[in-house]
């Protein structure tokens, strides 16, 4: 079997579209088995492996201007496959997978140390103080692609590798049918639930090293300075940490792309490192 | 034999160093880790073999493909179906939270009957034979009386087979108390007929629209089809086109608009009219349209040019005069301008008066039936059913007056009052009545003022609903006969929300009926069966199935194969054609735009009510008939809801005079009513302004929804329209005190 | 035997100063050595018949399936294991069949044999799926695609499943009492050893194929624990031993966690 060329999967995220909508909240929460409770108003015990956060530019009415960041976890790269999640982690319950650069959880090594939850500057990891209750009759809404977590253990967005999975199963089944020339997955084979479900059309998502994916020609990740998008609209969040994520938003609006990283008083553009 | 103690303590190290030496040690350690891995009560979906389904979404009138992915016969997600017409591919939230409304816990499991008071919460399961007797024989005692007029039935829907099979039988059985909830829809319709002569829906072709001016309609808050705003708003992104917010708060559509344009609640019509001022005076309209097709133009003119100057315009808005002009030069300059009205989700109907000044605006810049502008689409609706024949009874029955007093002067043009059906019967105006049948709507949570309709509901002694969810109105009815959820059966969605193709969505079901549960055709059809002839002969049906197919003959195949039926070589009737005004023109001032803007009138005095407060739609929060899903509520953020509490937004300035920091808790009152609330601080709200979400205070449903926030609808009493008659309140004024 | 008396000979007398207990007397030494020597191994023989042979007993449970078939006689008729173990259109496995598979066929009883009636009147006729018990089932955390085995990789049922095509009876599933899964997975022989590669199928004895940076001579012949034990050990006290896995993950030098975990 031919080795096939790593990929990266990656995300733009248009944030001039999102409208804040929440539909790849519960999309994610849908397809991912992701257990709600009677009162969710405690954002920091909620678990949403996407989450939107509602950005302000800090001006007084009329001059007020409102921005919304979907944040699913950013798969980071840091250097060479280390991601501030995967460096600390005691029990390998997360691991970079240098194919696809994705950062895998599994949930049966993890035993709840949270020590991924701190380092992560992205809080896009969440824990399962309590156990999933699914009222009578909903588990049967569950997903069998997706294992469901018990208590005590760290949970976040996978990019919906079980997608990638299905996706691959089909595409060997084809090629073995003679129906397809390769088992390489397009670009429209493997979608995010998060993506599919849209409706602004503001995500994309796609391989940032296949040339021919819209994420690889929108954000123009370059290589030669840790994957930081040539696009002038797009940034990354908190760049300057050197966590090479793999999402890459983008704004027209100068406020929005200075909110993705923390800056002085009056310092100037990113500075690039 | 001598067994000390180093004998026993060898023994124990021989027994160690066997067990070690043994699988037993590593064995049962690897099994109890597996053990604990995986809990019995942590569910384990079952696997199996994978299909699509695809059908429509009906909990909101948008129409929206969906296609749900089912693993072993169980619908396990909720996708929007790749190249439909109206979402391609896209979903919005409610949509995707759909299974846990199909699964959840809220759901009515077998028709039910009231034990105990109305509202107790008791109950005790009957079978349907049992119920659809029952209603039956109240039915036949109505009409024994003479007064078939006494059954007034509540539509959440106005169009489709089931709401023409719940007319028709009303219709055949004597009343002519068929009401229907209202919104923007209605004004859109009641705004064509009256200036285009034309009884059709209202069709927005958005793929050409390259400027839209928005009045207040929460393009991507929910309002009208919000999937294909989404899409439209998307595709003006790219495309390089305009969206002109205007509404007094920062709303997620006016953060997104390229411009946002802050404007005195209620006054848009106003500015309207001063757009059109500058685009008369500096000749931007289309000519050619005015002046072949513009009846009472010179009129309109007139009253524009003199009442409505950018300077006096901005003195009534709050809006600088200068951008006024640009924004009146920018939206007729483009070459496919549209405007549209009907503020946030386009629940409430709105002011006739700003409906009308916005479809004129459209006839100034030549936007009737021509591409990106609105068009009259025809209504399907006729379904080639022969008129119900109605006996002596019936016939007298129906030549009572409407309780609403839809259909009679001031109000010949509407269908339906909703607002005026419950004040009616709660002021005991008009004859008594003695059933109620609520289909596919929630009144007692939705409608304006609660308690009206619970007034009105206690004068009537028999209330049935149709709710497949315990919900407010269910928990106040005698009887619930249980409809089943949108993925368990069939029905049609024509018309779709804004849709400007005659267009037919086929929603059928994706999973059997979980419950003890049954189509409200159905019911109909065998409530008809019960009651007998003249009733009975006017619903020959086998079942609703059969109804259904019967109903769409040439749009059967399309509706079966594709999930709907679209006529893709439709286009909007061209301007000689369009008009069946009396004129047979586009008439510029019709009766409610003769005397200019009129404001609509809010309840509550300045001085005891210094605030005004305004409800706001959000698609994190379902504010109509379905109840917030679980995971809808979880998105719901915490400067929205904390706990149980709900917060209102005010702006800084005006929570400073007052007295309130962020988190604050408050007592907000208006003439209608009070709430306990909190204070959130936010900069995108005119000061002054106290805004609140609209879709919370549920007080039925389950844990996860029931006593969160507080029911706007209780704080804001509906305000009649002059014209239509139909509720145009946009808020009503307030005051907010410490707790 | 030993008397009070003998004890308190043992004992050191209170005016002995610094000179120690009494020696024993060498034989009642010998004996009480002997009585150590001899129940340590009483207790190492208890204890290794306890963990070798009354355990793998009490752990297991055996079960039977609920109803005994024959691969032998269906491979006969039917020929082609394809027919009932098929990959759908969209790649996935069907796995044990459902009753949809079997009921072209056994509508009405085809033979004479009891279980093929108590397997038409109880599950057909009542539409009721049968609730095999699956030697191979894996728990939840693992992502196993056949599709990649069998169409990419070329493999053939019996390297996994064994010779389970030509049994003529369903053979005993033999339950963890602890964690529910078959015999099979951790394999017959308690203690973990295997001669074929069937035997057992946990973890370890999938990365007995994935480790391509193992030495190729010794890839597809089954491994012993203990020697992966000891390449693990290898693997982080002296890194760079073998070759590093490009495709693989970062933290182990492996193959990627959600190759075959979901």
């Amino acid at each position: 079997m031919k080795q096939e060329r790593p990929k990266k999967f990656g995300m733009v995220i248009d944030l001039d579209k999102c409208t804040g909508c929440g539909a790849c909240l519960v999309a994610c929460m849908s397809e991912n088995n992701v257990p709600f409770k009677p009162d969710e108003s405690d954002k920091l015990t909620s678990i949403t492996w996407m989450r939107v956060y509602q950005l302000n530019n800090g001006k007084p009415y009329p001059e007020t201007d409102i921005c919304y960041l979907p944040r699913p976890c950013q798969h980071c790269e840091g250097d060479h496959g280390h991601s501030p999640c995967v460096s600390v982690c005691p029990a390998t319950a997360t691991d970079y997978g240098m194919e696809t650069g994705i950062v895998s959880q599994i949930y049966t090594r993890c035993f709840g140390c949270r020590y991924c939850m701190a380092a992560c500057p992205y809080h896009a990891r969440y824990f399962n103080w309590w156990d999933p209750v699914w009222p009578d009759g909903m588990e049967k809404y569950l997903n069998p692609n997706v294992s469901v977590r018990m208590r005590g253990v760290v949970e976040k967005c996978s990019f919906c590798y079980h997608r990638y999975q299905t996706a691959k199963d089909k595409a060997i089944y084809q090629f073995a049918e003679g129906e397809r020339d390769s088992t390489d997955l397009e670009e429209d084979e493997y979608q995010t639930a998060c993506t599919q479900a849209c409706p602004a059309g503001a995500i994309i998502f796609g391989d940032l090293n296949n040339p021919s994916h819209r994420v690889h020609q929108i954000a123009q990740p370059d290589e030669k300075h840790g994957g930081r998008p040539k696009n002038p609209n797009a940034f990354r969040l908190l760049e300057r940490l050197g966590t090479n994520p793999k999402v890459y938003y983008l704004s027209s609006r100068d406020w929005v792309r200075r909110a993705g990283d923390n800056y002085l008083e009056g310092e100037g553009k990113l500075k690039r490192h | 034999m001598k067994v000390g103690r180093r004998s026993f303590l060898s023994f124990i190290i021989g027994g160690a160093a066997g067990t070690a030496l043994s699988p037993l040690p590593w064995k049962l350690t690897d099994d109890l880790s597996i053990w604990t891995q995986m809990w019995p009560w942590t569910p384990v979906p079952k696997d199996g073999a994978v299909s699509y389904t695809g059908s429509t979404c009906t909990l909101c009138p948008a129409g929206c493909g969906i296609n749900v992915r089912m693993v072993d016969g169980r619908a396990v997600k909720i996708e929007g179906m790749e190249g439909h017409p109206i979402n391609d591919g896209g979903i919005c939230i409610l949509g995707l939270s759909g299974l846990q409304l199909l699964y959840g816990p809220t759901r009515v499991k077998g028709p039910l009957k009231r034990v105990g008071n109305r509202g107790s919460g008791r109950w005790v399961s009957i079978s349907w034979e049992e119920a659809i007797e029952e209603v039956a024989g109240k039915l036949t005692e109505i009409r024994e009386q003479g007064r078939p007029e006494a059954l007034a039935v509540f539509s959440g829907k106005r169009r489709g087979t089931v709401p023409a099979l719940v007319s028709r039988f009303t219709t055949a059985f004597g009343s002519p108390n068929f009401v229907t909830a209202a919104s923007t829809q209605d004004s859109y319709e009641l705004a064509l007929h009256r200036m285009q002569g034309v009884q059709a829906a209202a069709g927005l072709d958005l793929a050409n629209t390259d400027f839209l001016l928005s009045f207040g309609s929460g393009i991507l808050d929910g309002w009208g089809s919000p999937v294909r705003m989404f899409r439209t708003h998307s595709a003006l992104k790219d495309g390089g086109g305009k969206l002109v917010q205007i509404e007094p708060r920062l709303s997620n559509t006016a953060a997104k608009a390229d411009q946002w344009i802050a404007i005195q609640p209620g006054t848009e019509a106003a500015l309207a009219f001063g757009l059109a001022h500058v685009i008369i005076l500096e000749k931007r309209y289309r000519t050619q349209f005015v002046s072949q097709y513009g009846e009472g133009f010179e009129a309109f003119r007139q009253m524009v040019m003199t009442d409505y100057t950018p300077d006096k315009v901005a003195k009534i808005t709050g809006i600088d005069p200068k951008t006024i002009v640009t924004l009146a030069r920018e939206f007729s300059r483009s070459s496919t301008p549209l405007a549209v009205c009907g503020k946030g989700g386009g629940d409430v109907p709105g002011s006739m008066n700003e409906f009308f000044a916005v479809h004129a605006l459209n006839a100034l810049v030549g936007g009737i039936n021509r591409p990106g502008g609105i068009w009259a689409v025809p209504e399907s609706g006729d379904f080639g059913w022969p008129d119900p024949e109605m006996d002596e009874t019936a016939a007298r029955g129906m030549q009572q007056d409407r309780l609403d007093g839809a259909g009679a002067p001031p109000y010949v043009a509407m269908a339906a009052l909703p607002n005026r059906f419950f004040e009616a019967v709660a002021g005991g105006k008009g004859y008594p009545l003695e059933a109620l049948f609520v289909v596919e709507s929630n009144p007692c949570f939705t409608e304006p003022d609660p308690e009206t309709v619970k007034a009105a509901f206690s004068k009537i002694p028999f209330v049935v609903s149709f709710s497949s969810f315990m919900d407010e109105t269910a928990q106040n009815a005698d009887l619930i006969l249980p409809n089943h959820v949108y993925l368990e059966r069939y029905e049609d969605v024509p018309n779709p929300a804004g849709f400007n193709r005659p267009f037919v969505g086929l929603v059928q079901p994706v999973v059997d009926p979980q419950f003890n549960t049954r189509n409200v055709g159905d019911v109909m059809i065998a409530l008809a069966q019960g009651v007998g002839d003249p009733v009975a002969s006017a619903f020959a049906w086998d079942g609703y199935e059969a109804c259904l197919e019967e109903a769409y003959p040439d749009q059967w195949d399309s509706l079966t194969s594709e999930g709907y039926w679209m006529a893709e070589d439709f286009d909007p009737a061209p301007w000689p054609e369009a008009f069946e005004t009396a004129s047979g023109k586009f008439e510029f001032v019709p009766e409610g735009l003769q005397r200019g803007y009129v404001p609509v009138e809010i309840a509550g005095e300045k001085g005891g009510f210094p605030l005004v407060l305004t409800p706001y739609d959000s698609m994190r929060i379902s504010s109509g008939y379905v109840g917030n899903p679980p995971f809808m509520t979880k998105t719901i953020p915490a400067e929205v809801l904390k706990g149980k509490e709900l917060l209102v937004e005010l702006n800084p300035q005006t929570a400073d005079q007052l007295g309130f920091s962020e988190g604050s808790r408050a007592v907000l009152a208006t003439p209608v009513g009070t709430a306990n609330v909190r204070v959130h601080l936010y900069d995108g709200i005119m000061p002054g302004l106290v805004a609140m979400a609209r879709g919370l205070g549920h007080t039925a449903y389950d844990k996860y929804l029931a006593d969160k926030g507080t029911n706007v609808n209780r704080l804001i009493g509906p305000t009649a329209d002059p014209v239509s008659g139909l509720n145009a309140a946009w808020g009503i004024r307030a005051k907010l005190t410490r707790a | 035997m030993s008397t009070v008396d003998e004890h308190e000979k043992d004992m050191p007398s209170e005016d002995s100063g610094g000179k120690g207990p009494p020696s024993p007397d060498p034989e009642q030494k010998n004996k009480a050595t002997a009585y150590v020597i001899f129940f340590f191994f009483v207790g190492l023989i208890a204890s290794l018949i306890v963990g070798w042979i009354i355990f793998p007993q009490l752990l297991y449970s055996q079960k039977e399936q609920p109803i005994n078939f024959n691969h032998a006689l269906h491979n006969e008729l039917v020929g082609d294991c394809a027919s009932c173990h098929y990959f759908r259109e969209d790649g996935t496995f069907s796995g044990v069949p459902d009753l949809w598979s079997c009921v072209d066929c056994h509508m009405d009883v085809q033979g004479e044999d009891p279980e093929e009636e108590k397997f038409v009147t109880e599950y057909v006729w009542q539409d009721r799926e049968v609730p095999w018990l699956v030697y191979s089932k894996q728990p939840d955390c693992v992502f196993f695609s056949h599709a990649a085995h069998v169409l990419s990789g070329g493999m053939d049922c019996v390297t996994c499943h064994g010779h389970i095509g030509e049994s003529e009876h369903s053979k005993v599933y033999e339950e963890n009492r602890i964690t529910g899964y078959s015999r099979d997975i951790w394999g017959r022989n308690i203690s973990g050893f295997k001669r074929n590669s069937w035997d057992r199928m946990k973890m370890d004895d999938c990365a007995d194929c994935h480790e391509e940076a193992r030495d190729s001579a010794t890839k597809d012949e089954p491994r012993a624990p203990v020697g992966r034990v000891i390449d693990n050990i290898i693997r982080v006290a002296f890194p760079g031993t073998y070759a590093d896995n490009k495709g693989g993950s970062v933290q182990t030098q492996r193959g990627a966690c959600f190759k075959c975990h979901k």
